[in-house]
């Protein structure tokens, strides 16, 4: 036998009130999952390409400080690369924006072309692989299906313009926008990327294969790559930048960096964040207090009969948790719904790591924590002999 | 819990032997409000004994002092001046951690029986036993109580389920369940018809004899006054008269009153 669960059996004695309070705390929950959930999408979309790209080393112009910035560096570099021992493939990516006509409502938007050569394996994708040969053939490309909406419908078979050129879909990828990608991305060879891009209007940039956007060195099983970088960096003129592709130092976490310090998305949603736990707070300590208010009475006879105020401290305090898992876990399901909307809307990528769900239960666990320390100093200050002469 | 003390149930118990410790004794007990400019005095040299075994009832006008009186037995505020012995304990002087730990062998009964909604007959009588740190046995000790309060059959109902009678039952086998020395009760029937407070008093009266109890009982319900063995009025903070019902009643009845009346 054990105590008696007072805590637990005030809780839920009124199933109204309970279900009230669940809201309350769940909503709360909603709130840090929606605004820290909206940071993390923009920051982890701005990587979720360089994520795909099937190299360990990356060069790039010095000047490209983020995916934004289309400066190209010049391709021989690659091919400069490609002697040092241990790299075993070096691939030019060709990324470009161009105007996408919505074949339904005719309005063009800006969308991102990403172009190699097909037998280069640097998406690798298995739905990107099995349109190989497809991609070859003139004016085809493969569309994002995680476009936004305003491009029109992202499915195989489409035929508009790009670049005040026809082209034709023939399939579909799925990767979702980021900041640079404007309204979705397109699959294509390097050379339709040339068909496309080559011989543009009088004032747009001109490409060709003498420069590249991005460069993918694949090094060959069991190669140093921080030593592969090193001697790169060395060994290469000082107009490119080479680049782990992972670690703190790397290409994505360069990316992700520059969004975290040169842009307002963490301070505007931490803050939203807070305003979430505030009033999380308040909340928790109205249905708390209301609770002791309610019950004066009979917790005040419990300290006539000889409880002490840890007791009573302890009862409020277990309240605050109790309230805070079965509040969370509502407001969980309810947040991996609205991440799922807001990915198909959006095409940003909404991740609810364990991490991240950990840390929102920590938060939900020191917000209810501090409503109930507030709410108990009301108990504590209880004074049993009041409940005579009532 | 130690167990009641043997009392004959045929002996005056207004009339103590010797040989029986006071259970609560009173000397010289005064008891000021606020503090300064504002303090009051609400007490005047109070001293009283009572012996196990007594029903006591304290009477008196509102704002005679009785319920701080109560209050002060019971543990509930800490005396300053005088000597306040409880269950062979002073209280003068005692810090409030000392007087939760008094007040543990003390049984309380309020006006509102202030029972837990959401909790059973039973749970809210566990919580008393709890207290004691006996958690194997306290559904037994509950259910033993409630049957003997005449409460078996409804040791599972939320007190919602409950009549105001048998509510306050469920408060007393919660103040008797850890078998205290000496009960306070406020108003106990206040708040209940005649029939259920006559109940409720002589399951008090019987259990005072069984036990060996001191019960001291603050009420203004003249219906309930036989119980006592022995009636203490206070006014304005003095103690006005200490007598047996019989006395009590003869000097409260109409006509002597009226005599006094005429004499003032």
């Amino acid at each position: 036998m054990k105590r008696t669960p007072l805590a637990l059996l005030n809780l839920i004695h009124d199933r109204k009130k309970f279900l009230t309070s669940m809201a309350g705390v769940a909503f709360a929950v909603l709130l840090m999952f929606l605004f820290t959930g909206f940071k993390n999408a923009l920051y982890d979309s701005q990587t979720q390409l360089l994520k795909r790209l099937n190299g360990e080393i990356v060069i790039i112009n010095r000047l490209k400080e983020n995916m934004f910035v289309p400066r190209a560096f010049a391709r021989r570099r690659l091919y400069q690369a490609q002697a040092f021992d241990g790299v075993e493939g070096a691939y030019a990516i060709y990324i470009s924006d161009a105007r996408w006509k919505n074949p339904e409502t005719k309005k063009t938007r800006p969308v991102r072309v990403i172009a190699y050569n097909p037998s280069d394996p640097v998406l690798t994708m298995p739905e990107v692989l099995a349109r190989q040969q497809a991609l070859r053939q003139p004016n085809t490309a493969m569309l994002d299906e995680r476009s936004r909406a305003e491009i029109g419908p992202r499915e195989t078979g489409v035929i508009t313009e790009l670049a005040e050129r026809e082209i034709r879909i023939v399939g579909t990828f799925s990767l979702g926008t980021d900041f640079a990608s404007g309204n979705g991305n397109l699959i294509m060879s390097d050379q339709n990327f040339l068909r496309f891009f080559a011989n543009r209007g009088p004032e747009e940039d001109k490409r060709s294969f003498a420069t590249a956007d991005i460069g993918l060195l694949r090094v060959t099983p069991g190669t140093d790559i921080d030593a592969l970088v090193q001697a790169l960096r060395d060994g290469l003129p000082q107009d490119v930048l080479v680049l782990p592709m992972n670690g703190p130092e790397g290409f994505i976490a360069r990316e992700r960096a520059y969004w975290e310090v040169n842009t307002n998305i963490g301070f505007v949603f931490s803050l939203l964040t807070t305003m979430g736990f505030v009033v999380g707070i308040i909340l928790v300590y109205q249905i708390l207090y209301t609770d002791v208010a309610d019950h004066w009475s009979e917790y005040a006879t419990l300290k006539a009969i000889g409880y002490d105020n840890t007791y009573l401290f302890g009862v409020v305090i277990q309240e605050a948790i109790i309230l805070s898992v079965l509040g969370f876990i509502p407001g969980l399901l309810i947040s991996a719904l609205f991440y799922n909307l807001g990915a198909a809307v959006t095409g940003l990528l909404f991740q609810m790591t364990l991490q991240r769900v950990v840390n929102i239960y920590v938060m939900t666990f020191v917000m209810c924590l501090i409503s109930g320390a507030v709410a108990v100093r009301k108990v504590q200050r209880t004074d049993p002999a009041e409940v005579f002469g009532l | 819990m130690s167990s009641a003390l043997p009392i004959a149930s045929g002996s005056p118990p207004d009339v103590p032997t010797t040989s029986t410790e006071a259970s609560i004794q009173v000397r010289n007990l005064s008891y000021f409000f606020g503090r300064g400019d504002l303090r009051k005095q609400v007490l005047f040299d109070i001293s009283l004994d009572l012996y196990p075994g007594q029903i006591v009832i304290m009477t008196g006008p509102s704002g005679s002092g009785k319920t701080t009186l109560l209050t002060l037995i019971g543990a509930l505020r800490s005396a300053t001046e005088g000597s306040l012995r409880v269950l062979g304990q002073e209280l003068v002087g005692l810090g409030s951690r000392q007087l939760v730990e008094i007040r543990r062998n003390i049984g309380f009964i309020f006006q509102a029986h202030n029972l837990f909604e959401s909790l059973t007959a039973a749970q809210n009588v566990e919580m008393a036993v709890e207290l004691t740190g006996n958690f194997r046995g306290k559904r037994q000790q509950a259910v033993d109580i409630l049957s003997q309060v005449g409460l078996a059959e409804r040791a599972d109902y939320k007190p919602a389920a409950l009549s105001g009678g048998q509510k306050q039952r469920v408060a007393i086998a919660r103040a008797l369940v850890n078998q205290p020395q000496l009960i306070l009760a406020d108003e106990p029937t206040a708040a209940l018809d005649k029939q259920s407070g006559r109940d409720v008093v002589t399951l008090m009266q019987q259990l005072a004899q069984e036990k060996g109890c001191t019960i001291l009982m603050v009420t203004h319900d003249n219906r309930i006054l036989d119980v006592a063995d022995r009636i203490i009025n206070l006014v304005d903070g003095r103690l006005e008269s200490d007598a047996s019902p019989q006395q009590y009643a003869d000097a409260h009845a109409p006509k002597s009153l009226d005599q006094k009346m005429f004499m003032m």
